[in-house]
């Protein structure tokens, strides 16, 4: 060791450590970029009111600060919000020309059913049908009045679900007619006949219902708040719009904390808002996570059971050669090709057989016939069965040779020396496969965009109505969600953060679940350190 | 009781056995049927054409059938038509031959006038030459409708266009209505000469429509005597063939009739006996004496020069005889050609592909085509009319059409072009795989630039010379980045990555520069400072510690760095100057973002799997190696990596099948665009975004639909040959290492 470290190629060991220092920085900055943009969108930012040189004013949250490209001049963009008057939500000003930058106290944030928000001082209430304490502050009358509406809200709801009764029921009975109509043969003209009567009714009740519901909402949306912006431009809209207001200026930290728990919260539980860009991810998370668990379902018993043939039935052979290498390929054909496949046989093939043997009276609207979650599902275990039979095949493996002699020559048949003995033992293993197959199917976008996925589900692929799975519906999906309002939505400005919030659900999902497939398989590593493997 | 526990074991372990082995079983043949499946797609792409003689009959209403100048069909096979010398457009049923309708036109001049002469253009429109000398213009129409049962009928109508009066001393002449509604003739003068009667109707900026009337004979002499004369649907040109075998061009411009062309079409002399434009009028089909067709289109006299020539594109199949008719479909660029003993051929241009050739019995004195080009009606000499059913469900798929070079119509020189669809129906569909397979191979071979030494380093690293307790987080740690989800790595690329390094180029390229300095510098320092307490204990195995504020700060230099020369040298925009200097543009989405993006996606692969094959290089090796007094660099280059070659090797084909099917990093981050272009600067579309994007708009079992099929299959193969290959080279090393 006498001679230098240049001889002794240390420089070249510490290039491949650059190396490693590389991967590790990218993972590292990856997950780092997405939760600074995801984690602090939620939070309230203050409000500044800039009065600029030239008289006029600009309001809302300061979003950015740049250098313009003449120079060494500041400029600060700024998110004005207010869409519904000034087109765009973004707006750049340059530093000099800001005259004074101040944070009233009293200025209002509003997030709005539509338009996106709203940013200005609150002017007047027009309260035409309810009442409220008429000695409040403005503000405090502004709340009281939107718990007011929201309650009343709340009874026109419990209307609607009763129309949505109806409209199932008139579904139903139209499927019913269709099918008999298809069916023809006696006795087909009277049961339509019947099922017309019985329809009947059910559309007056949904008709009168409706129009009862619709009158209440226009009378409810006929309370109003007037708002002006930092110019004076007033606005008059309805509080039933507001989804949340609040003053970010004026509150407290502990008041801003419970906000931003408010509003994750909303992103959990809440339906997506002005086309995926606001509002919550509920449906997008159902939807993966029931898709995940369907998947599963096929693949986690298919995967084991192939991955015992291989390690416990099988003789080493040309045979076992093929599967292996086949299971190999499987884990490397792109995601894109089991898309085509599973378009090809699932949706195309089964599902259109289905459709021909047991709906054929629906067609030529298609039913099975078209991408659901079924066939997304179907087509994801294919996917990952490689995974499950990898790692359910490395767990065998590692299970010492003597454990199933033991047991053979107390008379067990081969079969329960598996169900009793292996099993068992293995069962972190499979636990792992089963862990890292959902991380690698919730991450997995590229096959479900042909096979089902859709960017606004109308319904949940699991609700109340019979049979509660309608494993035909089309659904939606997390990683499709990000690509979605992150490419394809028309002000992708303003819908990056929500896409930034998606993905870090959505990493932390897949992160997580990596996390515990790597310490289960460490624990088990462990059980039987130097043995096989 | 023992007993019949112990049966029923058996039985159990015997049903277990089955299940068990099929389900392998099954693994395998999902595989096999995967392909099989998407072959079976893409399968029908390359069969034949096919046409089946559906109907013969003998009408009794049919009179002489020499008399017969057109036939005809709607594009559902159900109405046939006859137009006789008597001006009667016969209707009939083409399933039975039952007569529907005799439609008899008013004569346009003299009273007793036949129809002489018929020429078809357009959707059916006749140029009828009565035997006067006028011209008329008569529209067939078809059209579907439906009676309340749902049932479908074609219902058929007859409209005159046009009427023009005799010129005089015609031989004969053709008459065509413009698409703007105004008409456009040509007659045959005694003395070859040709005269041109324009009705040209134009509107004006408030919608008002003025119609001019023109008149004039082309002064230019003909190079032998005028055949077949042909008109655009624009009425703008005139194209005239000669018995001497040259094709004559003509803009009919408003100040009179210009030459614009005047090629040989037959360089043996032989005469032009048939012309035909395709659908949407931009090439014209030219039919000749000996037999011989091709399709010609007006392309740049010279590169770059806006003259434009028409030059002979395409040649097809030719008839053993002369040409005597074409016919062009208006519903694709299917093409019908009738040549002497009414032998009938079937032809797609783009692809010069020769779709079937039909051989009736009899020779036929008249053929048509049907509406939808899903049918061939003809009439022969007995008086029979035979109906075919063509099936050519895709007429554009030819090798050819994949993957050779194609001069498309309106391009300035032939190329590789992938544009499945286009706004107007008569748009020539361009499915080139090349730029699509260029692409991949593009995308795929700028991530493994990056990610291959990267992997490959970090693994050696992590394997032979890191401490073994750090290597317990480092692994996961990779691990955990190959779990990202590639939606998530395509986003952060495209709107997050791509817009910051846009005007940090040069930063990137310092960056590669820098780094060896840097490290060399910092391990200078190190190797001075390592003595000292208390870093005297920091032990081999952590430098990548030491190396990683190395990195940042190179990260750091280059930005500042690079920031300076770009104000500098490059006059403030490096893009620019590019542009200026190269003409480079540098697109937002460029292969160094999809070199990061989709090499960050392989990268755990390759390092897992190197990884795993470098540790499963026995330790009595190293140990033999390091006991021999080599350095641990040496024993991990010159030892541990060649043992594990194989696997590394493996590691690195797989990571070639991974960045060559990913789909979604390359659908967000390449701006996916088909062009042929090596260039770092922009990007590319690949055969897996190309599916993603396309098969959401592709009717099933359509052409576009079958061929990203067959672009699946590609993919499929690609990536089932590169793994096997990593697969058996794998177990060849476990079995290797197994033995020592």
């Amino acid at each position: 060791m006498g001679r230098k470290p240049i001889q002794r190629g240390e420089q070249l060991v510490w290039l491949t450590g650059a190396a490693l220092t590389v991967t590790l920085l990218a993972t590292v900055t990856l997950i780092g970029v997405v939760m600074v943009n995801g984690l602090g969108y939620f939070w309230p930012s203050t409000l500044a009111v800039a009065r600029l040189v030239d008289g006029g004013t600009a309001m809302g949250e300061i979003t950015q600060r740049d250098y313009t490209d003449e120079g060494d001049l500041w400029r600060i963009q700024f998110k004005v919000g207010n869409r519904d008057l000034y087109g765009a939500d973004f707006r750049w000003i340059d530093a000099a020309a800001i005259e004074t930058l101040n944070y009233p106290e009293d200025a209002a944030a509003l997030e709005r059913e539509e338009y996106g928000n709203f940013y200005g001082f609150l002017e007047r209430l027009d309260l035409a049908t309810v009442q409220v304490d008429a000695g409040l502050p403005p503000w405090e009358r502004l709340q009281a009045a939107r718990d007011a509406v929201e309650e009343r809200f709340e009874a026109i709801e419990s209307l609607n679900e009763s129309v949505s009764a109806d409209s199932h029921e008139m579904e139903r009975i139209r499927l019913a007619i269709l099918e008999l109509r298809y069916e023809g043969g006696a006795g087909a003209e009277d049961g339509i006949a019947r099922l017309e009567e019985q329809l009947a009714p059910v559309r007056a009740d949904f008709d009168a219902r409706n129009a009862e519901a619709a009158a209440r909402l226009a009378e409810l949306r006929s309370n109003t708040a007037t708002f002006a912006d930092a110019a004076g431009r007033t606005k008059e809209m309805p509080i039933l719009s507001l989804v949340r207001t609040y003053r970010p200026n004026a509150m407290s930290v502990p008041a801003k904390a419970l906000f931003y728990l408010g509003k994750v919260w909303e992103l959990l539980s809440a339906n997506p808002r002005e086309s995926n860009t606001e509002g919550g991810l509920f449906p997008a998370i159902f939807g993966t996570v029931m898709l995940v668990m369907l998947m599963s379902l096929f693949c986690i018993p298919l995967g084991v059971v192939a991955a015992v043939y291989l390690q416990e039935y099988a003789r080493e052979g040309l045979l076992v050669r093929m599967v292996r290498i086949a299971v190999f390929n499987l884990a490397g054909v792109p995601s894109i090709v089991y898309g085509i496949f599973g378009l090809g046989f699932f949706v195309y093939g089964v599902g259109g057989t289905i459709d021909e043997l047991f709906f054929p009276e629906r067609l030529p609207n298609p039913t099975f016939g078209t991408g659901g979650i079924l066939w997304a599902s179907l087509t994801l275990a294919l996917l990952t069965v490689p995974v499950v039979i990898v790692v359910t095949e490395e767990a065998l493996a590692a299970i010492p040779g003597g454990i199933r002699e033991a047991s053979l020559s107390l008379g067990a048949t081969r079969f329960q020396t598996l169900w009793r003995l292996l099993l068992p033992i293995a069962a972190p293993g499979i636990i792992t496969g089963f862990v890292l197959s959902t991380a690698r199917a919730a991450g997995e976008v590229a096959p479900l965009m042909i096979t089902g996925v859709v960017k606004l589900a109308p319904a949940l692929p699991l609700d109340g109505e019979f049979p509660f799975f309608h494993l035909d519906r089309k659904f939606m999906h997390l990683g499709f969600h990000i690509y979605d309002v992150g490419f394809q939505s028309p002000n992708v400005e303003a819908a990056k953060p929500m896409v930034f919030i998606t993905t870090l659900l959505l990493l932390a999902i897949v992160i997580g679940l990596s996390i515990v497939a790597i310490v289960l398989r460490n624990s088990m590593q462990k059980r039987y350190a130097g043995k096989a493997f | 009781m023992q007993a019949r526990s112990a049966t029923r074991a058996k039985r159990i372990d015997r049903i277990a056995t089955w299940t068990i082995t099929a389900s392998g079983l099954v693994i395998v043949g999902s595989v096999v049927g995967i392909l099989l499946l998407i072959v079976n797609v893409a399968l029908p792409l390359l069969f034949p054409p096919d046409s089946v003689r559906v109907q013969r009959f003998s009408p009794a209403w049919l009179g002489d059938p020499g008399a017969v100048l057109a036939i005809g069909s709607d594009g559902y096979l159900e109405t046939g038509y006859v137009l006789d010398t008597g001006g009667v457009f016969t209707f009939f049923d083409s399933r039975c031959g039952a007569l529907l309708e005799r439609v008899r036109l008013e004569r346009p001049g003299v009273a007793g006038a036949t129809v002489a002469g018929v020429e078809v253009s357009g959707r059916l429109d006749h140029s009828l030459r009565w035997s006067d000398g006028s011209l008329t213009v008569e529209r067939v129409r078809f059209f579907p409708q439906f009676d309340p049962e749902g049932q479908r009928h074609i219902a058929h109508a007859v409209e005159r266009l046009t009427v023009l009066p005799p010129a005089e001393g015609a031989v004969r002449g053709t008459a065509r209505v413009t698409e703007a509604g105004g008409t456009a003739a040509v007659f045959l003068l005694p003395g070859n000469r040709l005269r041109v009667v324009q009705q040209i109707v134009e509107e004006d900026l408030f919608g008002e429509l003025t119609r001019e009337s023109a008149s004039y004979e082309i002064e230019d002499e003909l190079p032998g005597a005028a055949g077949p004369l042909l008109l655009d649907g624009s009425g703008r040109w005139l194209f005239a063939g000669t018995d001497a075998g040259y094709l004559l061009r003509w803009a009919l411009t408003e100040e009179g009739p210009r030459l614009a062309d005047r090629v040989r079409a037959s360089h043996e002399g032989s005469a032009v006996t048939a012309l035909a434009m395709l659908i949407g009028d931009g090439s014209v089909v030219v039919g000749l004496e000996d037999g011989s067709l091709s399709v010609w289109f007006p392309v740049p006299a010279e590169p770059g020069s806006f003259v434009r020539v028409l030059k002979s594109i395409h040649t097809l199949a030719p008839h053993p005889a002369a040409v005597r008719r074409i016919v062009a479909s208006q519903a694709d660029r299917i093409l019908l050609t009738v040549g002497e003993e009414a032998e009938l051929r079937m032809h797609y241009p783009t692809g010069e592909r020769h779709l079937l050739t039909l051989s009736p019995e009899a020779p036929l004195l008249r053929a048509g085509l049907s509406l939808r080009a899903n049918g061939v009606i003809g009439l022969d000499a007995e008086g029979r009319i035979t109906v075919w059913a063509i099936d050519a469900p895709h007429p554009e798929f030819s090798w050819k059409a994949m993957f050779s070079r194609i001069w498309y119509e309106g391009f300035e020189q032939p190329g590789f072009v992938w544009q499945s669809s286009a706004a107007t129906d008569d748009a020539e569909p361009k499915l080139s795989l090349i730029p699509l397979v260029f692409g991949t191979l593009k995308a795929t071979f700028y991530a493994l630039l990056f990610a291959a030494p990267v992997a490959l380093f970090a693994a050696i690293y992590t394997s032979s010379l890191m401490d073994p307790r750090l290597r317990l987080i480092v692994k996961p740690t990779v691990e955990v980045m190959g779990a990202v989800p590639t939606v998530v790595i395509g986003f952060l690329a495209a709107l997050w990555f791509a817009p910051l390094i846009e005007d940090k180029i040069i930063a990137i390229f310092l960056f590669l520069l820098l780094a060896p300095v840097v490290l060399i510098a910092f391990f200078v320092l190190w190797e001075r400072v390592r003595g000292w307490p208390p870093l005297n204990r920091v032990k081999p195995g952590y430098e990548f510690l030491l190396v990683m504020p190395a990195v940042l700060l190179t990260v750091v230099l280059s930005v500042a760095i690079g920031g300076v020369l770009q104000d500098v040298i490059f006059g403030g925009d490096f893009r620019q100057w590019l542009f200026q200097s190269f003409g480079t543009q540098v697109d937002q989405r460029n292969s160094i973002v999809i070199a990061f993006a989709l090499g960050f996606a392989v990268i755990p692969i390759i390092f897992t799997i190197s990884e795993d094959a470098l540790i499963r290089v026995p330790g009595h090796l190293r140990a033999a190696s390091l006991a021999l007094g080599a350095t641990r660099w040496q024993t991990a280059w010159r030892v541990v990596l060649p043992s594990a070659s194989p696997g590394v090797f493996a590691a690195v084909m797989i990571g070639f099948g991974r960045a060559v099917g990913e789909t979604m990093i390359v659908l967000m981050a390449t701006g996916n665009t088909p062009i042929i272009d090596g260039s770092i600067f922009n990007g590319m579309r690949t055969l897996s975004a190309n599916i993603a994007v396309e098969i959401p708009e592709a009717p099933a079992g359509g052409t576009l639909f079958r061929v990203l099929f067959l672009t699946a299959v590609l993919l499929f193969s690609a990536t089932f040959l590169v793994n096997t290959a990593a697969e058996v080279v794998r177990e060849r090393m476990r079995k290797k290492f197994g033995r020592i």
